[in-house]
């Protein structure tokens, strides 16, 4: 009984991350602009949580700065693709870059890397209420409200959206501008979770929430049910560690590489149609 | 785009290059010196420069080859590491004729395997290349990883490594200048480099693959066939990317051990990026990369942070494909 309470907790604790990044990927990519750069801006959240955590002693402004962080990024990826019409591929990767290197640079730095032993971390109860509070406004508004179709039009057919007088390009800064907060917050969660920031510690969270997104076929509730599964097998590692399954114990890389070989033959065409925004990329 | 906006680009890029080094405590009159000596102002410099060059220009080659089809391969780096790897485990097995020439072919081999399912994709599912690529990244870093933890790991290390080459298996180095070598890859790279402009210029594959990059439907028209092309340039790209990584083990390191292409693979799509239409210009952007490469790597060693060649190399690419931005779409 206690396993499964565990387990449960787990799963949640671990799926939390991947439901932000996700749905931070779904309002970027439904809107047209392809996002790569998810891991970069989680990573950037976790360590700007943990610097700015760790030198004022306040948890709160940890997040702000979190928030803020993912959010410059999240909109120079929109004043890249949107204003310079860069390619989405290439402004995504250098934002990755970039933000590994920030990251890196900011943690090892001697008046930083002290200081960065005194975690703070935000109360899960508070992040976790904040959090299911967001998602549950972008999921009403998304499914059910006027911002949802007017994200969803602009993503499907930039031209046609402009010419029944929406802004393509409005509503993908604002769009982005969600990402940046749902990834902060994403951020804060792993940080929450961790002894401190090390490098690349978000260990390609934000692949998987780009692998569930493509998986679902940019659906919001099935990309909310992708998450959890994907949370579910990241825990089912931590309870199978060890142990054996049919004889063999399983090495943790066969669990973690699970969400990338579905997505893969998802994509294959062995679970249905994964089709993406017919705009997405699209200028 | 307005002069304005490019200029603003410049200078943020400008800032964050140059800005987070005034963040630590080592003064400009050290870390300038250093940032010039041990990129190409000293023969120390020039022996890391050289040692960064071969990887990223023979991955710039396999890049931009892709790129020219249309095609971004992002997937170089797990392709460069499953190339590398597969040329660890054939030089490591027991011994026997022609292991070496064996050990190279199978990390081209497996380069190019492991680009397979995303130009397959590509091709008969329509499924876009980059999101393949960076599912097949994850699982070349998770398989490797698992291999030199396990099987292929040297028993007596305690990092993740295998043990070292033969001295048989190592390609000894042509030259030395001081501390600087000069081996084999680097030739070979410039060949690879060269052989691709003429590929490009004077073969019909090469033709027929430009003709897709720039239109594929105006390239099936003209009896090309259009879906083949892209699966082929992705298969050969793969192999290069491979062949990168197959060097990095015979010439360079002498021994896989986890992680060890470093980030190399997405460097070289910025290397692709910077040489523009001309393959011919991939080894001055390869050499460009290299030194801001070895130069982070000595300015790490008086005490500033590794993470600034992120912020530079994303810093320049961000440049760059602002420069040679696509023409503006006729919808705006």
């Amino acid at each position: 009984m206690n396993e499964f309470v565990t387990f449960f907790t787990n799963t949640l604790s671990l799926a939390v991350p991947l439901v932000l990044a996700g749905f931070g990927g779904l309002l970027s990519e439904r809107s047209g602009v392809m996002n790569i750069a998810l891991e970069g801006k989680l990573l950037v959240g976790a360590c700007a949580a943990a610097v700015v955590g760790a030198l004022t002693g306040n948890p709160y402004l940890g997040m702000v700065a979190a928030l803020v962080a993912s959010t410059v990024l999240s909109l120079a990826h929109a004043e890249l693709t949107q204003r310079y019409r860069m390619d989405h591929i290439v402004a995504g990767m250098a934002l990755n870059l970039i933000a590994i290197g920030a990251t890196n640079y900011v943690s090892k730095l001697e008046q930083f890397s002290q200081t960065l032993s005194g975690v703070v971390r935000v109360p899960q109860v508070v992040l976790a209420s904040i959090i299911v509070v967001l998602i549950a406004v972008v999921m009403a508004v998304i499914l059910r409200g006027r911002g949802g179709l007017h994200l969803w039009a602009v993503g499907e057919d930039p031209v046609k959206a402009r010419l029944v007088g929406l802004n393509p390009v409005a509503i993908r800064y604002l769009a982005l501008l969600g990402t940046g907060l749902f990834c902060g917050l994403g951020g804060t969660w792993i940080m929450a979770n961790a002894s401190g920031f090390t490098d690349g510690m978000t260990a390609g969270r934000g692949f998987i929430a780009l692998a569930a997104l493509v998986l679902v076929g940019w659906r919001p509730l099935p990309l909310l049910a992708a998450c959890l599964v994907f949370g579910a097998v990241q825990s089912l590692q931590l309870v199978f560690q060890g142990v054996p399954i049919m004889g063999t114990v399983w090495p943790s890389e066969v669990w973690a590489a699970m969400p990338y070989a579905v997505t893969l033959l998802a994509l294959a065409g062995f679970a249905g149609s994964t089709k993406p925004p017919a705009g997405l990329g699209v200028q | 785009m307005s002069g304005r906006a490019r200029l603003a680009l410049v200078l943020v890029v400008v800032a964050l290059a140059l800005g987070p080094l005034f963040l630590t405590p080592v003064p400009p009159s050290e870390w300038a010196p250093e940032l010039w000596g041990s990129s190409f102002g000293e023969p120390r410099g020039w022996a890391l420069t050289l040692r960064e060059l071969t990887p990223l220009l023979i991955g710039g080659v396999a890049v931009w080859l892709a790129l020219r089809a249309g095609l971004f391969n992002i997937g170089a780096e797990g392709q460069m590491l499953v190339g590398a790897c597969a040329t660890g485990a054939v030089a490591l097995a027991p011994a026997f004729p022609g292991q070496l020439p064996l050990a190279i072919g199978a990390g081209v081999l497996a380069g190019a395997l492991w680009a397979l399912p995303a130009g397959a994709l590509r091709t008969f599912r329509g499924g876009h290349e980059v999101i393949s690529c960076i599912m097949l990244n994850q699982l070349a870093f998770l398989l490797t990883g698992w291999l030199v933890k396990g099987p292929m790991k040297d028993p007596n290390a305690g990092g993740a490594t295998t043990k070292m080459l033969d001295e048989s298996l190592r390609w000894a180095p042509i030259a030395k200048f001081g501390r600087a070598e000069l081996d084999w890859a680097l030739p070979l790279g410039l060949a690879l480099m060269v052989g691709l402009w003429y590929w490009r210029k004077h073969r019909v594959g090469g033709y027929e693959l430009e003709a897709v990059g720039t239109n594929a439907t105006a390239a099936r028209f003209a009896g090309i066939p259009a879906e083949m092309v892209p699966f082929r340039a992705f298969a050969m790209s793969g192999g290069l990317a491979g062949l990168a990584g197959a060097l990095l083990v015979v010439a360079d390191q002498n021994r896989f051990y986890d992680g060890m292409t470093s980030g190399k693979g997405f460097d070289s799509l910025g290397v692709a990026l910077l040489a523009g239409a001309n393959p011919l210009a991939l080894a001055p952007s390869a050499l460009l990369f290299a030194a801001l490469n070895a130069a982070t790597t000595g300015m790490n060693q008086i005490g500033i942070p590794k993470g600034l060649s992120g912020l530079m190399l994303g810093g320049l690419i961000l440049l760059f494909a602002s420069a040679s931005q696509r023409k503006d779409n006729a919808h705006e």
